[in-house]
């Protein structure tokens, strides 16, 4: 096994393209070794001390985060908990304080589980996906970039070196909400986002609702626009929770049964507008919803 | 180190633990030593046909790979000895090993493991517990008829043991009832998950083996490595550093004896050290799941007029511990109430899953939730309080019980009433809330205990007990006790402990039964020390042995106090002379007599030292998801005179929180190939930090004349079996019918509110 | 492949020479020979394994030693002052919040980088703070409860 510590994002991409694998805080890697779920790879590059990949700001094309941003950063960053709190919210739920200071978003994205907490709030926020080769750079929308569970578009020699999101209107608000069994060290069993922005008579304007865990990717719901728009927020979001049920996909594990989460995706997609709309008026729900309303109230 | 003393009880092993000096068995390596490594069956149910372990042995680095054919041919356990050191001819659950390996490194004798060739022809796969006990069902131990139990009841198909309780006449106890409820509730199994997993180091010197491994039980340890590897008890020596926890998980003779073994053939100190996967799969003690019948007849006034009950009680591959567990849980079916006419039937069902064994509180937290959520169904049959049901039927002072024991001053009423007040029981809640109510009880266990005791020359003192700290603070506690008799500070003692050759014995930290058997021997010791310090003051002070008091440090004449000479400086004094040293141990108090019939009896029909508890406790339901939600804990414990307040309430607290873990997030899931599912701490969900509710404790201290020092008795597994029943009344208030299998999670929660489908019976 | 380079525990550089595939946990405790950080589950869940680095909390059981290389770990070892115990050892031992001490480590670690970021945490700051480390012996409460005394006295 051969270790480099990338001093620059050049030196990643020339190890990358050399075929070493990129690790950030390296937990999926470390764990899925120790499983024997897949061996360590034989060349790893570490990036975590390219500074530039840990920055939060203006972007080509928006706001951009960069890959390293920490679940823990995500969580308190001002701008992302006002502009993106959905994005917020999910990492709030992550795992454990020590995760979220380890765990980093480029880390969440490329593992591209369908379980993952940050995948539905990138979804409902339009966020790209910003890769780059030593060859050049593109972006990827997600639906593009997760193509199943553990698998993405990204070609060997691309590193994620962020996701760039556009700031919403006026009057929007996000939220993220999931169902856990206790309140802390959870993986989402389903989860659901949304982003809303509000008409001036206070009915829905825009929206968008993604899904966690209940389709082999996250599952960007369709048609939620059109269903919603118009309408006050508890019917938006009834009929939102009507159509995740519809479109979910979910399987039969350990965690749940495949009716009992459809059922499940309904009630978050619902609790989700509910609380977008909330914030999209202007209510201030701290962060996460999970445990600022609800069963989860501290 | 300067450590700074609180004025509250501080534990003698603290500074230790929060300081990391501590050592647990893991952080011990000794020189020259290998790496332990295990061969697990991997399949629940098997005929070995073909056994190789000639690639393992010649890899380089590996010093030894022994199976069954490299250990003395013992068929161990008891009451029951049905299994061997090593898989012989075939494979009965999924963690039994098969092989061990010993090798320079993990690395390597993982490679060795893998090399292994293990062939089997597949055999049934025994789960079911019902079917299981069917004439014609395959068994689990083709042999079984063989195996001698002795205990004088028929043996049936797959049942390693069966006891009943029968009292009165329950036909016409039932024919005269208003109402008769019948209930079915299934619970799974579940573990005891210390955050320590095992390790076990073992050393030979000569022909004496020293072990060191993290028992909660180490005289148990000994004495199984003694018969399996046919040693006499003087030449093993178990010796436990500092333990990780245990919950009865680590009860029992474990894999002492493999990793002696191993140390005996490659003449080398071997090291185990078991993953948490391991932990989740190979050791013989995890909580039973269960099958629980009950039917009650009951009078509108609220009489109980007659229960019957049939319960089916995991056993596993393998008989652990687990003979008594029938009998223990059909008194736990029965309840602390006063009924006249009793059937309770119980049987040990072997299966193709890892055995089990006395996880906290064995059988008592699953039968206490199926019992107690019948309770509240019965009180509901005839539009009674459950609250005031239960007044109406439990026992008290002078009162049969129904076993037909009949107890002395006991607290249970008091538990009742304290628990419900605390928690405003009645008033008024919001929608998505309601509180539970359920009581408990539990057995201390009397039985032979023993301990040293020394005073150094300059005074201070040393306790060399035989009892073993698992975490609780028991033995932590029996510095107090020899203090008070001393008229010393507990700092004044430190404490030697967990050394099977340097201390007398002791059942363990199993049974909660530290204080209350140890404590006896502590105080007999000091005792003895005491006389000696008089006789000496008495030469000093130029008094009567019989009028010196100790106290304060000092010896002085009664009445005269400033008559006194210091106790360091008599035992200065007998540093030159005849020493400063006490042993005690004495008689355990009798266990009480219980006049119902009991086929197959166990001893746990009568209870010593009889432990009781009441929970009330408010939850809040999500209705939409089923997620339910421990606000407020409010419980009340009769466990005796209580000694070590602190620590009571820390066994209280932690007993709880297991309880909620086992109400509503623990629970194994097996496959249709007999295999767990969940062995991994993601999906086997602990309550965490986060999920803490209020916990409200009040101990109701009744001494006990028939028990431990100053009438305390146990208290350690008695909060772990009221709470799961108390949380599973507060969800049926909401719900409107009882979950029927336990955990009581939230997709089972969901299920039952919205289909109306019981899971687990028809009521 | 082994890979030479310095590991700082505690303010002490050790050279150390281990394979790339090692995690922290196992150099620490193999290596360095410091034995108070514990392994109690192999995949994040337990936090036994917790030590700070760069003052963050981190389960070492799941990071690679390699990538330590130039930060600065603390372990529980590293936590007293001088010979006086940190407020954070006292409150635990006072207030009956150390049972079998397996988990404790960890939770001192974990309380550790809690009340380093946190001045004045709240009731629910601790539980969400230390929900990354089981106890199966106190039921949490002692614990929580003795770190908001440390919290309280540090001001």
């Amino acid at each position: 096994m051969s270790f480099l510590i990338a001093e620059s994002l050049d030196d990643a991409l020339a190890a990358i393209a050399a075929g070493a694998r990129p690790i950030a805080g390296g937990t999926d890697l470390v764990v899925g070794a120790r499983h024997g779920k897949e061996a360590l790879p034989d060349e790893l590059v570490a990036i975590d001390r390219i500074d530039q990949l840990a920055e939060i700001g203006p972007g080509p094309g928006g706001i951009r985060i960069g890959a390293l941003v920490t679940h823990a950063t995500l969580m308190t960053d001002p701008l992302v908990v006002a502009e993106f709190t959905a994005l917020a919210d999910a990492a709030a739920l992550v795992g454990s304080p020590s995760t979220r200071h380890v765990g980093t978003l480029g880390g969440n994205v490329m593992n591209a589980s369908p379980a993952m907490d940050t995948g539905a709030p990138l979804m409902v926020l339009g966020a790209v996906a910003d890769l780059q080769s030593v060859g050049g750079s593109r972006s990827v929308p997600l639906d593009e970039l997760w193509t199943g569970p553990g698998t993405t578009s990204a070609q060997a020699d691309e590193l994620l070196i962020g996701v760039t999101l556009s700031s919403a209107p006026q009057r929007s608000g996000s939220a993220y909400v999931r169902l856990e069994y206790r309140r802390a060290m959870e993986i989402a069993v389903v989860g659901a986002a949304a982003a809303v922005t509000l008409g001036d008579d206070g009915t829905i304007a825009a929206a968008e609702v993604a899904l966690s865990a209940v389709a082999p990717t996250v599952l960007l719901v369709e048609g939620v626009g059109d269903a919603l728009v118009g309408r006050d927020p508890e019917s938006a979001a009834s009929a939102a929770a009507g159509l995740a049920g519809e479109q979910a996909s979910p399987i039969s594990d350990l965690r749940a049964s495949d009716s009992y989460r459809r059922h499940c995706v309904g009630v978050m997609a619902k609790r989700a507008v509910v609380a977008a709309a909330r914030r999209a008026a202007g209510e201030d729900i701290a962060v996460p919803v999970n445990r600022s309303i609800g069963i989860g109230a501290a | 180190m300067a450590i700074t003393e609180s004025p509250r009880f501080v534990r003698a092993d603290g500074p230790d633990k929060v300081t990391g000096s501590g050592r647990y068995t893991a952080d011990m390596n000794l020189t020259g030593q290998l790496v332990a490594k295990f061969r697990y069956a991997d399949v629940a149910s098997a005929r070995i046909t073909r056994l190789d372990v000639s690639a393992a042995k010649a890899m380089p680095g590996v010093f030894a790979v022994i199976t069954d054919e490299d250990v003395p041919d013992v068929h161990y356990g008891s009451p029951v000895p049905d299994r061997t050191l090593f898989a012989r001819d075939a494979v009965r659950y999924e963690g039994e090993v098969v092989a061990a390996v010993a090798a320079v490194d993990a690395a390597t004798a993982q490679s060795a493991v893998d090399a292994i060739v293990v062939e089997y022809e597949a055999l049934p796969i025994v789960a079911d517990l019902e079917a299981s006990m069917a004439e014609g069902s395959p068994l689990v131990h083709e042999r079984w008829e063989t195996y001698d139990v002795g205990d004088g009841t028929e043996q049936r198909p797959n049942v390693a043991s069966f006891s009943s309780i029968e009292k009165g006449d329950v036909q016409a106890g039932l024919d005269q009832a208003d109402h008769v409820v019948t209930s079915r509730y299934e619970a799974d199994g579940t573990h005891a998950i210390p955050i320590e997993p095992r390790a076990v180091i073992a050393q030979w010197e000569g022909d004496k083996v020293t072990i060191w491994t993290s028992s909660q039980v180490p005289f148990d340890a000994r004495n199984g490595v003694c018969e399996t590897l046919q040693l006499s008890a003087n030449r093993v020596r178990v010796i436990v550093p500092h333990l990780g926890g245990g919950f009865g998980g680590k009860c029992g003779f474990h894999f002492e004896a493999h990793v002696a073994a191993l140390a005996r053939a490659t003449r080398r100190p071997v090291k185990l050290v078991f993953s948490r996967r391991e932990e989740f799969l190979a050791p013989d003690r995890r909580r039973e799941s269960m099958i629980i019948d009950i039917t009650t007849g009951v009078r509108n006034d609220g009489t109980i007029t007659a229960r019957t009950g049939w319960v089916a009680v995991e056993n596993g591959a393998y008989t652990a511990d687990s003979a008594f567990f029938p009998q223990l849980s059909a008194m736990h079916v029965a309840g602390p109430y006063a009924i006249a006419n009793v059937f309770i039937e119980s049987s040990l069902v072997y299966t193709n899953h890892q055995p089990s064994g006395s996880v906290r509180a064995p059988t008592a937290p699953q039968a206490c939730w199926a019992s107690e959520s019948h309770n509240d169904e019965v009180a509901r049959a005839i539009g009674m309080d459950p609250v005031e049901f239960r007044r109406r039927n439990l026992v008290d002072e002078g009162i049969e019980g129904p076993s037909g024991q009949v107890y002395g001053d006991i607290g249970v009423r008091r538990c009742l009433e304290a628990a419900v007040e605390a928690a405003g029981y009645g008033d008024d809640l919001p929608a998505d809330e309601a509180i539970g109510v359920a009581v408990g009880w539990w057995p201390s266990f009397p039985g032979p205990s023993g301990a040293y005791i020394k005073l150094d020359g300059d005074g201070s003192g040393q306790i060399i007990t035989g009892a073993q700290e698992c975490g609780t603070g028991s033995v932590m506690t029996l510095r107090q006790l020899a203090a008070d008799e001393l008229g010393m500070d507990a700092e004044d003692f430190q404490l030697v402990y967990q050394d099977t050759s340097a201390a007398p014995y002791d059942t363990g930290a199993t049974g909660s039964q530290t204080l209350l058997n140890n404590g006896r021997a502590v105080v007999e010791s000091a005792k003895e020390i005491a006389e000696q310090l008089r006789e000496l003051a008495a030469d000093q002070l130029e008094a009567a042995a019989a009028d010196i008091v100790l106290a304060g440090g000092n010896a002085h004449v009664a009445g005269s106090p400033d008559k006194s000479v210091s106790i360091p400086e008599l035992a200065g004094i007998a540093a030159g002379g005849e020493l400063l040293i006490g042993k005690g141990s004495g008689t355990p108090p009798e266990y009480p007599s219980a006049s119902a019939t009991c086929v197959g009896d166990q001893g746990m029909a009568g209870w010593a030292g009889p432990q009781f508890s009441c929970h009330a406790i408010r939850i809040r339901l999500d209705r939409e998801t089923g997620v339910v939600r421990v606000l407020d804990v409010f419980a009340a414990h009769d466990s005796g005179t209580i000694i070590n307040p602190v620590g009571a309430r820390g066994q209280v607290e932690g007993g709880i929180m297991m309880g909620i873990g086992q109400a509503l997030t623990e629970g194994t899931r097996y496959g249709d190939d007999g295999r767990q599912q969940n062995p991994a701490l993601l999906e086997y969900k602990l309550q965490t930090a986060a999920d803490v509710p209020t916990i409200h404790t009040t101990f109701i201290e009744v001494p006990d004349p028939n028990a431990g020092p100053r009438g305390a008795k146990g208290v350690a597994e008695a909060p772990n079996v009221p709470t799961a029943a108390a949380i599973a009344n507060a969800i049926t208030k909401l719900i409107g019918r009882p979950v029927r299998q336990l955990p009581m999670t939230a997709e089972r929660v969901w299920t039952t509110s919205n289909t109306g489908s019981e899971q687990g019976g028809e009521s | 492949m082994s890979e030479s380079f310095d590991l700082e525990v505690n303010g002490v550089a050790y050279p150390v020479s281990v394979d790339q595939s090692r995690n922290l946990l196992s150099v620490i405790r193999e290596e360095i020979g410091l034995t108070g950080t514990k392994e109690g589950c192999d995949d994040c869940e337990c936090g036994a394994c917790m030590v700070l680095l760069d003052g963050q909390p981190v389960n070492s059981c799941s990071y690679l030693a390699v990538q330590a290389q130039g930060r600065s770990i603390t372990t529980v070892e590293g936590v007293m002052q001088g010979d006086e115990m940190h407020v954070l050892q006292r409150k635990l031992l006072e207030e009956g919040g150390v049972q079998c001490g397996f988990c404790t480590p960890g939770m001192i670690m974990s309380a550790h980088a809690l009340l380093d970021r946190t001045a004045n945490p709240t009731p629910e700051d601790v539980r969400i703070g230390l929900s990354g480390n089981l106890c199966r012996c106190t039921g949490y409460a002692k614990i929580l409860a003795a770190v908001e005394h440390a919290a309280a006295e540090l001001g």
